[in-house]
């Protein structure tokens, strides 16, 4: 249980880096699957060649880095889409990822390199068997503390702005002067070095790399991202980041806990990892899903005003029925708080009175009763 | 301030959809000059602002602002002189950032996105007395997104953005046209505020004559990617909805596809 909270927090650095394309470049990037396997290898390798293990983390985390400066120029200079781009890139670095492995000092061709008896920055803890500890917890923790700290700095930047402007309006950010080319770029190049990190400590607390490594790891990311904001609310970024962590340890262990099922073997993994992206995924399109959630988080709401939901609810989700059924039993209490809600959100998933009460720019919230119609929109 | 000169751009060339937007146009603007565009659907009124802000590129010719060639600089290059405020109110924002967000980028136009605090104590101070400005009530709402705001409310803080930067540059396309009259109003009011204010050289497209006429020094007539009529100051003046709608008429440029208010 405390081994998977390990796993979890480490994987939790590679969950940042999906988190900073999927949820703020708004950019589906594929690469990880090959930055991942681009820092076991790559670490594992140089600590088999004798390397200091830091050094060889750092290693790691570059290549991851440079995976994904690829991964944007192809999409930003050569124009290919970001999900192509990023499969391409994923593709190509399968190659690379093999010579890699076959950089060892003995010149052989292998597709695992086993660190059995090669110093790791785990090594003391796998010596005072501390692994799978509240030591090694708060070891590992402290990197991710480290991880947290960076996005959170990175996006407070004045550049951090204009990459978030970047993923939510690209032609307002170059109209403002953003060279969007280069967020873009510095950004896939950020979060793969955060993902070839994750690989790095993966390596050397596993104490081993293979080629297959990476595969499915962006479904962890993802599924750690989805669940960590759906939980944790997406008001502030700091917040999402946080969520993003606890996400990833609470997949670890929800995994951990499914696997003591002796029908499930390890093998099933990936399958119930793609399940868990479904399922929450189809779960964020539903209003009383996000209702019943937003109920159980009382500092996602603020006086009165809900959270916007992360998606547009769907109608034709399945649970648009239970939506319906949910909201006319909580109507009385939904027209109560619809009087609070900020003229113009139209994010708030129900269809507002067409501009009640917002007869006026400033807007103060009259009662509907008191209010004239709008003026006639003739004329244009 | 700007000068455009032989500028020509075709759109689908040697298809059966070619459509020449821009034909040899020739513009001069004086700084400070507020210039307003009317013309019929399709008489390269956003072609015209699309070419000088740098989204779309020319064919043939030269823009040069404040005597520098920009032609062949792209769109982010240009944004550090040139601000723009689209018809469409969420296109010129940033919907999940919050208002104060926003404005921070706003504020780092010209300037460069180094790994120094996006909003300090003394950034949000400067930020809170531009917003006052609005008289919209906004500076109490700093941290809220922008897509929680109204139509009119983000076209108002669009405005801001682009302007409170004093920019070499300002161009406005139709950016009423999607506000209901009393929201139109307001958002031309403070157009001529800002602009008056800060002595800024702008281009207005409109297809709105009153507004044409009511707004800025000069006035351009467009059709089928030709400036038909250019109106001075002394001329526009005197212009009425009639004038404009007689020398639109003498070009036969009033067809069943103007569409003109």
């Amino acid at each position: 249980m405390l081994g998977a909270i390990d796993q979890g927090l480490i994987t939790a650095v590679l969950a940042l880096g999906v988190f900073l394309t999927f949820r703020i470049l708004n950019f589906a990037d594929l690469t990880v699957d090959g930055s991942f396997t681009a820092g076991t290898a790559t670490t594992a390798i140089l600590i088999f060649n004798g390397a200091p293990p830091v050094l060889a983390t750092l290693a790691g985390m570059l290549v991851g880095a440079a995976a994904g400066c690829v991964t944007g120029l192809l999409h930003t200079k050569a124009h290919i889409d970001p999900l192509l781009s990023s499969i391409l890139v994923m593709l190509a670095m399968y190659t690379v990822n093999t010579r890699i492995m076959w950089g060892g000092a003995d010149g052989q061709h292998r597709s695992t390199v086993g660190l059995l008896n090669k110093p790791t920055i785990f090594t003391w803890l796998v010596e005072a068997r501390l692994r799978g500890t509240a030591v090694s917890i708060a070891f590992i923790g402290a990197i991710v503390v480290v991880a947290v700290v960076f996005v959170n700095w990175y996006l407070s930047t004045k550049f951090g702005l204009a990459v978030m402007a970047t993923g939510d309006n690209p032609n307002m950010a170059s109209s403002m002067g953003i060279n969007t080319d280069l967020t873009k770029i510095a950004t896939l190049a950020v979060a793969n070095g955060l993902v070839g990190l994750s690989g790095a400590l993966t390596a050397q607390y596993t104490g081993s790399a293979s080629i297959g490594d990476g595969t499915g790891m962006i479904l962890v990311g993802l599924a750690s991202v989805i669940l960590g904001n759906a939980v944790f609310g997406t008001r502030f970024i700091w917040l999402m980041t946080v969520g993003v962590v606890a996400g990833s340890a609470l997949y670890r262990v929800a995994i951990f806990f499914a696997l003591r099922w002796e029908f499930l073997d390890n093998a099933d993994m990936k399958l119930m990892s793609a399940a868990l992206v479904v399922i929450a995924l189809v779960l964020t399109q539903s209003k009383s899903a996000h209702a019943l959630v937003t109920k159980l988080t009382p500092w996602r709401a603020k006086a009165g005003v809900p959270e916007p939901m992360t998606v547009e609810p769907n109608p034709f989700s399945p649970f648009a029925e239970v939506d319906s059924a949910v909201q006319s039993a909580v109507e009385p209490r939904a027209e109560r708080v619809r009087g609070v809600v900020r003229p113009g959100d139209d994010r708030g998933g129900r269809p507002m009175r067409p501009e009640a009460g917002t007869s006026v720019l400033t807007a103060p919230v009259v009662p509907p009763a008191l209010t004239v119609p709008p003026a006639d929109k003739g004329g244009e | 301030m700007l000068t455009l000169t032989h500028v020509a751009k075709t759109f689908y060339p040697g298809t059966a959809n070619e459509r020449q937007a821009l034909r040899d146009i020739n513009l001069e603007l004086a700084p400070g000059d507020f210039v307003t565009i009317i013309g019929s659907n399709g008489a390269g009124k956003s072609t015209l602002l699309n070419v000088i802000g740098g989204s779309i590129p020319v064919d043939e010719g030269t823009v040069v602002i404040g005597g520098q060639d920009v032609t062949r600089q792209p769109e982010h290059r240009r944004a550090r002189r040139i601000a723009r405020v689209f018809q469409d109110p969420s296109a010129g924002t940033a919907p999940h950032l919050s208002i104060e967000q926003n404005l921070a980028v706003a504020l780092s136009r010209g300037k460069r996105h180094t790994l120094t605090p996006g909003l300090t104590k003394a950034r949000r101070v400067e930020l809170r007395t531009h917003l006052a400005t609005l008289e919209q009530g906004l500076e109490s709402r700093m941290k809220h997104r922008v897509g929680l705001l109204s139509g009119g409310q983000r076209q108002a803080l669009s405005l801001l953005m682009a302007s409170f930067t004093h920019p070499d540059l300002l161009l406005l396309d139709e950016h009423v046209a999607a506000l209901d009259p009393e929201r139109t109003e307001l958002v031309l009011r403070l157009t001529a505020d800002m602009i008056a204010e800060s002595g800024l050289t702008a281009l207005m497209v409109t297809h709105n004559m009153e507004h044409a006429l009511r707004l800025g020094n000069r006035l351009l007539m467009m059709h089928e990617g030709r400036i038909l009529h250019s109106l001075g100051p002394a001329e526009k003046a005197g212009a009425q909805v009639g004038d404009l709608l007689e020398w639109f008429s003498r070009e036969h440029a009033l067809d069943d596809r103007t569409l003109l208010t």
